[in-house]
């Protein structure tokens, strides 16, 4: 369970990124989650929920991109996204394998609104 | 409405640090290998026998990452092994500050080599870079044979897996060959020894993987 780190680590890049937008009020936050990432989405939704009661990001909301786990064969060249058991590549059989997506775990972006200090998000924002 | 650009890993700070860790290491040449397990696969024991049976000339360091105990470091303490204590006080996994912190009381300066023996668990530890050369993913025969497949990060992640208890699998349905794919399919550069650290069996091997990779480094 280190989604409450993983959480806590998120929010300092997001208070430094704030501090240089004075008096806007962060609606959205867009994070990048590879399935290998070892981070659970609902977890982490969770761990955000409690960790922002109270404070500037109460109304926040958390928008996870899951990213599949995916490889790509060195032998064959084929791509496939992994499966629970994979034993090789589905193709050639082939375990020279590399991962090419689904170990991300970053903050793409932040949606703000800049004159929007104390109000809620507006109906737009969901 | 504005959409504000980020683009950063979540856990770049701790990468920062644990890049500072590295540039402390390499500077002083020796060898830190990070261990990996869930509880009860004999990490502990693992780093006993480890200890008493690598060259008696080698200085080794141990830092013993626990939620709230120093029994492990009395143990390794006992076989020689100088090292400090991090209690984590519930936390699940080291982080590359937690290790930053307690540099100051090693003399790094003059070590050859560096356990670091994380929390115990398969999933938390992977995603935190310490500054270590290496991660070692530890199993035993006496978990389930599906462990790669199911914890695959820490095996994207390790350079070394080991496999322990090897001493019981005449009496274990513990399919190796399996074990053995499964860590080929998620990194092929990541080799899986085979141990008993009750019975020595296959230490041999172990203990010359470390000092390859301490040669490795020194070079
Ligand atoms: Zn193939």
């Amino acid at each position: 369970m280190h989604e409450l780190s993983i959480c806590q680590s998120m929010l300092e890049i997001v208070d430094r990124t704030m501090a240089e937008h004075p008096g806007a009020k962060l609606l959205r936050i867009f994070l990048d989650v590879g399935k290998g990432s070892t981070i659970e989405p609902v977890l982490l939704s969770e761990a955000f929920d409690v960790i922002t009661t109270d404070g500037p990001y109460e109304e926040t909301k958390l928008v996870v991109n899951e990213i599949p786990l995916a490889g790509r064969c060195r032998s064959c060249g084929s791509t496939f996204e992994y499966q629970e058991v994979a034993l090789g590549c589905p193709k050639c059989e082939s375990v020279d394998i590399e991962i090419t997506s689904g170990l991300e775990l970053a903050i793409r972006e932040l949606e703000i609104d800049e004159n929007g200090a104390g109000d809620p998000p507006g109906g737009d924002a969901e | 409405m504005a959409k504000v650009d980020v683009g950063k890993k979540i856990l770049s700070e701790n990468d920062r640090v644990a890049a500072k860790n590295r540039e402390t290491f390499d500077d002083a040449g020796v060898l830190v290998l990070n261990f990996i397990s869930s509880p009860g696969s004999g990490k502990t024991t693992l780093l006993e026998t480890t200890l008493d049976r690598l060259p008696q000339d080698l200085r080794v360091l141990v830092i013993e990452g626990d939620v709230s105990t120093t029994r492990d470091l009395d143990r390794v303490k006992a076989h020689g092994a100088t090292g400090v204590q991090i209690n984590t006080g519930g936390g699940c996994h080291l982080s590359a500050k937690m290790v930053a912190e307690v540099l100051p009381e090693l003399d790094v300066e003059h070590a050859d080599i560096i356990f670091i023996e994380n929390v115990g668990n398969l999933i938390c530890p992977s995603t935190y870079d310490l500054g270590e050369d290496g991660k070692v993913v530890l199993l035993a025969t006496t978990e389930g044979d599906d462990k790669p497949m199911k914890y695959p990060t820490i095996f994207y992640e390790s350079r070394l897996a080991i496999l322990n208890k090897i001493d019981l699998l005449p009496y274990l349905d513990y399919d190796v060959e399996k074990v053995q794919r499964e860590v080929e399919v998620l990194n092929a550069d990541c080799e899986l020894l085979q141990v008993s650290a009750r019975s020595g069996e296959g230490i041999d091997d172990w203990i010359s993987w470390i000092t390859t990779r301490l040669e490795e480094k020194r070079s």
